[in-house]
């Protein structure tokens, strides 16, 4: 069974509390009353109500206060101010500051009924909205991990045996038979890698990020990139002239994290850009931030595009193979590290990417 | 002598695809589909290597297994390759690099599904480090 809606007034005169209760007995509703703001305060932390009549004018603590301290309590406590008629602006006022209606004072049975209902109302679907927002949250929590377990795993698990069954017949296979082997063990391979950006997109967990932050050198990210992307380099015959001192002053962040933002960003420079090429790299103070700039000669990108290449799964026409995925992923990691990261482009000339990021500073 | 593995994962279709590689390696393989019976073959029986799957049941289930090797003064210098699906939660920028959670002594991560060759690589230099260590310690 549900439980009945909890109402709580709040008013100095006895008259209102007692004709409340008379008004209300039988209705569906459980009601408390208090006969001040300290007391109706104290009431709204024991019984957690779901709707507070607050009289505005009351001696001891103002029905203001009682308003601000509701809110502290719970924000989704639903409140409606009690008021004479001579007072209907300090009721707009009240109003402005979160109460969610007004009854004016003498009020009719009817009309304390149906304001009361609302008020019930209101509240019920702030929770509702709630509940549903955190459901939304942990669906896509749910959705990692489906991913994860029904998808990769199995995946997977045929990928394993199909390593070890071309492994077992390893002597006995012909070369044309190794050959269908090894365009399945590839395409599944890919499918795999696949899986594995969505749940990167999913699950780049900015507050765990936080977790790892320290103050680090940007010259560490940018060698553990160019490392990552020199065979690519290599083979598109692209000259990374990087010219990053080691003498620029730290700043605070998570290296692999940064490793992977650099890796994604130079690794489109060298994916978007024509053979022997050259890609620069440059950082530099800019007041409180550093900038770092990776610059490529590549095929550019067009003022429509432009705007989207942050979006998830957002990819040009170039033909080239991609997911989607690496700028939106540099993205949340540049926006944890609460940075920026700008794009110029120009179309069959090149692209340039600055990727700001806040100096450490040593806190007292 | 044949060195002797345990492998604990709850996935049989993977299991067999591990097991196949490991068996023409020339390994003599046991295999437990849970952590309990896990902990039972490692409690009764003398093994030279674990493979342990981390995300075994609810949860990272392998993960306990591993802090109950730790404790155990005998089980503790087992050597340990830790096999996940769960790639995105470490770090893969640099998957040539070995990644050592330091969970038991002697450990070593590697991503599901594990090619054959590479299988072999960890599984003989995890055992050969774990027989060293003990060699200097006598
Ligand atoms: N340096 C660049 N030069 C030209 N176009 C670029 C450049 N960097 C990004 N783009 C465009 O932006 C799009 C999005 O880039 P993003 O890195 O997010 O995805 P992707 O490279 O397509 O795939 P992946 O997820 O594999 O990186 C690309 O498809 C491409 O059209
Ligand atoms: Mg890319």
């Amino acid at each position: 069974m549900e439980t009945k809606p909890k109402i709580l007034i709040i008013d100095d005169e006895e008259v209102v509390l007692d004709s409340c209760t008379q008004i209300l007995k039988g209705s569906g509703y459980q009601l408390k009353i208090a006969n001040d703001g300290l007391r109706g305060v104290e009431l709204v932390r024991e019984y957690q109500p779901d709707l507070v009549f607050v009289d505005l004018k009351m001696p001891g603590i103002s029905g203001f206060e009682v308003l601000e301290k509701v809110r502290e309590i719970d924000s989704t406590i639903v409140t409606v101010v009690i008021t004479g008629f001579a007072t209907v602006s300090s009721a707009v006022d009240a109003m402005k500051k979160g109460a969610y209606d007004f009854l004016p004072k003498p009020f009719t049975p009817d009309e304390f009924r149906m304001i009361a209902r609302r008020g019930i109302e209101r509240r019920r679907l702030m929770l509702e909205t709630i509940a549903l927002r955190r459901e939304k949250e942990l669906l896509r929590e749910q959705f990692a991990s489906i991913v994860s377990h029904e998808l990769k795993a199995p995946l997977g698990a045929v990928q394993q045996n199909l390593f070890a069954l071309d492994f077992e017949l390893e002597e006995k296979l012909t070369e044309e038979q190794k050959a269908k082997f090894g365009r399945i063990k590839i395409r599944i391979d890919e499918l795999l890698k696949l899986i594995n950006s969505w749940l990167r997109v999913i699950s780049v967990d900015i507050n765990k990020l936080k977790d790892s932050f320290a103050q680090v050198s940007i010259t560490k990210p940018i060698s553990n990139a160019l490392e990552s992307v020199a065979s690519l380099a290599e083979r598109k015959n692209i000259e990374i002239v990087s010219s990053i001192s080691d003498q620029l002053p730290p700043i605070l962040g998570d290296v692999l994290s940064l490793s992977e933002v650099f890796v994604n960003i130079m690794g489109n420079s060298i994916k978007y850009s024509p053979d022997g090429t050259k890609v620069t790299l440059t950082a530099e103070v800019q007041g409180q931030n550093l900038v770092t700039t990776i610059q490529d000669g590549g095929i550019g990108i067009s003022p429509e595009d432009l705007p989207h290449i942050f979006d998830g799964f957002f990819r040009g026409k170039s033909g080239q193979a991609g997911h989607g995925i690496g700028l939106a992923v540099a993205h949340q990691i540049v926006d944890a590290h609460h940075g920026s990261i700008n794009v110029t482009s120009e179309l069959g000339k090149g692209t340039t990417f600055m990727v700001s990021l806040p100096l450490f500073v040593n806190s007292p | 002598m044949t060195k002797k593995l345990l492998m604990i994962d709850d996935d049989p279709d993977f299991v067999s695809g591990i097991k196949a590689i490991l068996d023409k390696g020339g390994f003599e393989v046991d295999v437990a589909y849970n952590p309990k019976d896990g902990m039972t073959a490692l409690q009764t029986k003398q093994y030279d290597l674990l493979l342990l799957d981390i995300m075994m049941g609810r949860g990272a289930e392998g993960i306990m297994i591993a802090r109950k090797l730790r404790k155990d003064v005998k089980l503790r210098e087992l050597p340990v390759l830790i096999m996940t699906g769960m790639r995105e939660q470490i770090a893969f920028l640099f998957p040539g690099e070995p990644i050592h959670p330091r969970f038991v002594e002697i450990d070593e991560l590697v991503e599901k599904p594990v090619e054959p060759k590479m299988l072999l690589e960890k599984v003989n230099s995890l055992i050969a480090a774990a027989e060293a260590k003990k060699a200097g310690k006598k």
